[in-house]
């Protein structure tokens, strides 16, 4: 019997689904955040996994999300439902505009010039008080949702829920088609990409801009499950958080990236009563997966029939005899 | 006749050293060319000019007489300039089968919008560009590895699929660099037959470095050879092997196969 990533995640987005018929406010915010987290992991795997740019503006574009999407609403009063597309745009547009200088980078360089950039953004959250009300931050109105019945907690819960399987399934698509192929060949070898047509700054921005978006949703999320938004929630410190779902969860998995969040996010709260162990735990999460499942727990789930990750859409010819193999002659 | 392919007065220095000096030849269609001369005589370079890697100081690149100088890799391999790698280079993360279906890149269209959407033209795109790459891998004899990830063929597989990447589009012109090295000598002849029928049965020019002279003398309709970054010697195996200058070449360096 094949276990598809498909039907497990279904299944698992249909149990989450459930959950606020039985849950107290703690787990649904549990259950909120696990589909915040599930966008953040997935949108940064498909430019650090899949494209292989280890880029560290994640968190910052995060921010400008939940910023953009809140600050819309508390200073020109548009609604949610407005604001929040504008912030996950205006996280897209701000991937696009740091992909141009970062496009011409590569390796360390490309860290270090996404890193500024995102302490930039932290600044600009702290320092450019009248706008965005400095380090203490700001309240956000809760949202109303024009179903009677329907609180703004349990709206937005299902809001995140519909929008992590959404995206989650597009990026399980895309990585499945042409333009997967051409990432992971800019990943593998970026001078035999150039050399079968692949455009590399194209598909770079196409990874940044992609990511950024997912980052963006995910902020405007955040603002709208939180009620609050502060600059801290946008730090090194979460920037890491993100990467470590990529890591745990698996590089270049989608199925992993989701795994990936609510690894994360299991240590995260399992660990709030303990602040100072949560980053020495973190930090000994990212060693073991590295030293131990240097593929994450994708690696160990791909060991299952059917769950293998595949980038062309066409069914994987009748498997073929071992003696039909054509071997090498020994040396 | 236009040619296939052809370079004129190519030039290029790295910092103060030459490596290309003043290189011109002319490629008719359906040419195999071999291109020999020892380590460091440019030949890789020229070819790393020929697909738009390294833009050349001086000189001009032609295409069935279009000037295609200047082009980023991209554009010319698009325009049907495809080559493989001295060191194979295919994609881990990916199937033998999907590192052919690469090669398609600028065959299929699907965009964003079909890739997340997994609109009805992508699903046809997909169809087909499996169906070439497999074809393309029959072409020279791997269809059973298809669905093998691409690391874990051995070196001689990889090349072999590396070269079905580089004809699954059905380009113009193939750049070879090395496609023997590493291989052992009874696997020559399926090199040499492999060769000719790229040329015969898919009509594409080869350029072909190769430091396996058998094998290159015996393949090539037409040898061109670089000493220093300059032509040194053009024409037909049987001359060139003569020729005193290619002669003093080789052993006027250190002991070459």
């Amino acid at each position: 019997m094949t276990v598809r990533p498909l039907w497990v995640g279904l299944a698992a987005a249909l149990a989450l689904a459930v959950l606020p018929l039985v849950a107290n406010p703690y787990l649904l915010f549990v259950g909120n955040q696990l589909s915040i987290f599930v966008i953040l992991a997935v949108g940064l795997n498909l430019l650090v996994g899949y494209c292989g740019q280890l880029a560290f503006a994640h968190a910052a574009l995060f921010g400008i999300g939940a910023y953009g999407t809140a600050l819309l609403k508390v200073h020109l009063g548009v609604p949610f439902a407005v604001s929040l597309p504008c912030g996950a745009l205006l996280a897209t547009a701000v991937g696009l505009a740091i992909s141009l200088p970062a496009l011409r980078l590569s390796g360390l360089y490309l860290s270090l010039a996404t890193l500024a950039f995102a302490q930039f953004t932290l600044w600009v959250f702290l320092h450019w008080e009248p706008v965005t009300f400095g380090a203490g931050g700001f309240r956000v109105p809760a949202p109303s949702w024009p179903i009677p019945g329907v609180t703004a907690g349990i709206g937005t819960f299902y809001l995140a829920l519909a929008l992590a399987v959404l995206l989650t399934l597009a990026a399980a698509s895309l990585v499945r088609s042409r333009l997967g192929r051409a990432m992971i060949a800019v990943r593998d070898g970026e001078v035999a990409a150039q050399a079968l047509g692949v455009d590399l700054l194209r598909t770079k921005a196409m990874a940044f801009g992609l990511s950024a978006f997912y980052a963006g949703v995910a902020g405007g999320l955040q603002a709208l499950m939180l009620g609050y938004v502060a600059p801290e929630s946008f730090d090194l410190f979460h920037m890491a958080l993100m990467k470590a779902m990529i890591v745990v969860g698996g590089l270049g998995s989608i199925a992993g990236s989701v795994v990936g969040a609510g690894a994360v996010l299991f240590l995260l709260e399992g660990l709030r009563a303990f602040k100072g162990a949560q980053e020495i735990a973190f930090g000994a999460l990212l060693m073991g997966a590295v030293i131990l499942a240097p593929r994450g727990l994708a690696g160990l789930l791909d060991r299952l029939p059917g769950w293998q990750e595949r980038y062309l859409r066409a069914a994987p010819a009748e498997r073929a005899p071992a003696a039909a193999v054509p071997r090498e002659a020994p040396p | 006749m236009t040619p296939r392919l052809a370079v004129e007065g190519i030039g290029l220095a790295f910092g103060g050293v030459a490596a290309l000096r003043g290189v011109g030849m002319a490629v008719a269609p359906g040419e195999i060319r071999g291109i020999i001369g020892p380590n460091g005589a440019g030949k890789t370079t020229l070819l790393n000019v020929i697909c738009g890697i390294i833009p050349p100081g001086e000189g001009r690149v032609l295409l069935d007489g279009q000037d295609i100088t200047g082009l980023s890799p991209s554009r010319i391999a698009a325009r049907g300039v495809r080559r493989t790698f001295q060191t194979t280079a295919l994609f881990r993360g990916l199937t033998v089968l999907e590192n052919v279906a690469t090669g398609l890149h600028t065959e299929t269209r699907a965009g964003l919008l079909d890739g997340v959407l997994g609109s009805r033209r992508l699903r046809e795109e997909e169809r087909e560009a499996a169906e070439r790459a497999r074809q393309a891998l029959d072409f020279v004899g791997m269809a059973a590895c298809a669905d093998r990830p691409a690391h874990a063929l051995s070196f001689g597989q990889q090349r072999l699929v590396e070269i079905a990447r580089a004809l699954v589009a059905e380009p113009r012109v193939v750049l070879m660099d090395e496609p023997a090295v590493g291989l052992s000598l009874n696997r020559l002849a399926d090199i040499d037959r492999l060769l000719r029928r790229i040329r015969d049965e898919r009509g594409v020019t080869l350029l072909l470095i190769e430091h396996v002279i058998r094998l290159v003398m015996e393949v090539s309709d037409s040898i061109t050879v670089l000493g220093s970054g300059a032509v040194i010697a053009e024409g037909p195996p049987a001359a060139v092997r003569e020729d005193p200058a290619v002669v003093a070449a080789y052993l006027g360096t250190a002991v070459h196969a």
